[in-house]
C-alpha cells in the first residue's frame, strides 16, 4: 500500500482517536499530523509481520500517549499553530458530549475505547495496545458501562 | 446508547496537504540534526584547544599533561553519553504495541535522569581534578597559587554547585513528572486500575 493510499483512508480514522484523546480540535489534527509523519517515514521499513491497520493504530496510540511528555514540557499555549483552517467540533451535543466522556477516561482506556468505537476487532485492539484479549474484552465492558452511566446524567 | 454510531459523527478536519507533512518532517530531522552538531562541534573544539596547548607548553610536568588528559576525557565521556542518548530520544520506535512502548519511554526517561545527575557529576569532578592538576606547573609562589585555584574553582564550583542544580531541576522537574505520569499509564494497562 503506498503512502497516499494509506493517507485517504486512515486519516479520518486516526484524527477521531486522537480527538477521543484530547477532545480538542486542533490538538487532534496537531497529533494526527504527527502520526502521519511517523508512518511517511518508517513504511519503507513496515515488513508486514503485523496488518496494516494494526501498525497504523499503534503509532497513532503511541503518538498520543506522548502527549504526556509535551504536556509536561510546555503549556498548551505554546503548542504550534496550525495553518489550515479551523472546523468547527461537532455541533450535536451527543457526540460533543461522548468525546468529552471519552478524554475524561484514563489515558490507556481513552485509547481502548476510541479503537474499539471505530470498529476495530478486539483481537486487534490486543495486539495494538498489548494486552490480552480477554483483558481487553473485560476493559470494552467497563468502560461502556461508565459512559453509559455518564450518558444517563446527561440525559436526566 | 449507540456510541459507535454517535463516535462516527464526529467531523474530521480537511486532510492537510501532504507537502506539509514532508515539510513537518524535514523540519523535525534538520532541527535534530543541527542542535546534535553544534553541541558536538563546541565540546570538541574546546577539547582540541586544551590538547594543543596542554601538549605543547615546553618541558611541561607529568601533572599538566594528566591534567589535560582528564579535562579532555570528562568532555569527551560527556560526549560519548550525550551521543548515545540523543539517537534514542528521537529514533522512539512508534509501531510497538502501547505496554512496549511505555516501557521504552521508562527507558529512555531513565537513562535522560541518569545522564542529568551522575554523568554531569562524573564530568565535573573530572574537570576539577584536571584543572587543579593542569595548574600546579604555574604556580610559583603561594599568593598566585592562591589566586589562580581560588579563581578557578570558585567558578568551577559555582558551576557545579549553584548553576548546575538550578539548570537540573528545570529539567528533573517535567522530567520526573513524565516518569511518574508513565509509571501510572503502565499500571492502568497492568492492572486494569
Amino acid at each position: 500500500m503506498v503512502f497516499d493510499d494509506i493517507y485517504k483512508t486512515y486519516w479520518n480514522k486516526v484524527f477521531r482517536i486522537c480527538m477521543g484523546y484530547v477532545n480538542d480540535h486542533d490538538w487532534a489534527k496537531d497529533i494526527a499530523q504527527e502520526t502521519f509523519v511517523t508512518i511517511w517515514q518508517q513504511l519503507p521499513k513496515f515488513r508486514h509481520e503485523a496488518a496494516i491497520g494494526t501498525w497504523i493504530f499503534r503509532i497513532a496510540s503511541n503518538h498520543c500517549l506522548r502527549q504526556i511528555e509535551r504536556q509536561n514540557r510546555m503549556p498548551r499555549t505554546e503548542m504550534p499553530e496550525q495553518v489550515e483552517q479551523h472546523v468547527e467540533q461537532s455541533k450535536e451535543p451527543q457526540v460533543q458530549f461522548l468525546y468529552k466522556c471519552i478524554a475524561e477516561l484514563p489515558e490507556t482506556d481513552r485509547i481502548i475505547i476510541s479503537l474499539e468505537l471505530e470498529d476495530i476487532k478486539q483481537a486487534e485492539i490486543a495486539k495494538i495496545v498489548g494486552l490480552s484479549e480477554s483483558n481487553i474484552r473485560v476493559k470494552v465492558h467497563r468502560i461502556k458501562e461508565k459512559l453509559a452511566k455518564k450518558f444517563e446524567g446527561y440525559e436526566h | 446508547m449507540d456510541f459507535k454510531k454517535l463516535w462516527h459523527k464526529q467531523e474530521a478536519d480537511n486532510m492537510p496537504d501532504i507537502k506539509i507533512l514532508h515539510k513537518r518532517a524535514d523540519n523535525i530531522k534538520r532541527g535534530t540534526r543541527i542542535k546534535l552538531i553544534f553541541e558536538n562541534a563546541v565540546l570538541l573544539a574546546i577539547s582540541a584547544l586544551i590538547i594543543y596547548v596542554g601538549y605543547n607548553i615546553p618541558h611541561a610536568l607529568p601533572t599538566t599533561k594528566i591534567g589535560t588528559a582528564l579535562m579532555v576525557i570528562s568532555m569527551l565521556m560527556y560526549l560519548f553519553v550525550y551521543n548515545r542518548l540523543i539517537p534514542v530520544l528521537f529514533k522512539t520506535n512508534f509501531a510497538i504495541s502501547t505496554h512496549e512502548y511505555l516501557e521504552q519511554l521508562i527507558s529512555i526517561k531513565r537513562r535522560e535522569d541518569f545522564l542529568n545527575r551522575v554523568i554531569v557529576n562524573i564530568y565535573f569532578v573530572l574537570l576539577i581534578i584536571g584543572v587543579g592538576l593542569y595548574f600546579v606547573q604555574f604556580v610559583h609562589n603561594l599568593l598566585g597559587g592562591i589566586l589562580m585555584y581560588g579563581l578557578t574553582f570558585s567558578c568551577l564550583l559555582f558551576a557545579w554547585f549553584y548553576i548546575q542544580p538550578i539548570t537540573v531541576k528545570r529539567r528533573q522537574k517535567p522530567l520526573m513528572e513524565t516518569i511518574a505520569k508513565l509509571e501510572e499509564l503502565n499500571r492502568q494497562l497492568e492492572n486494569g486500575e
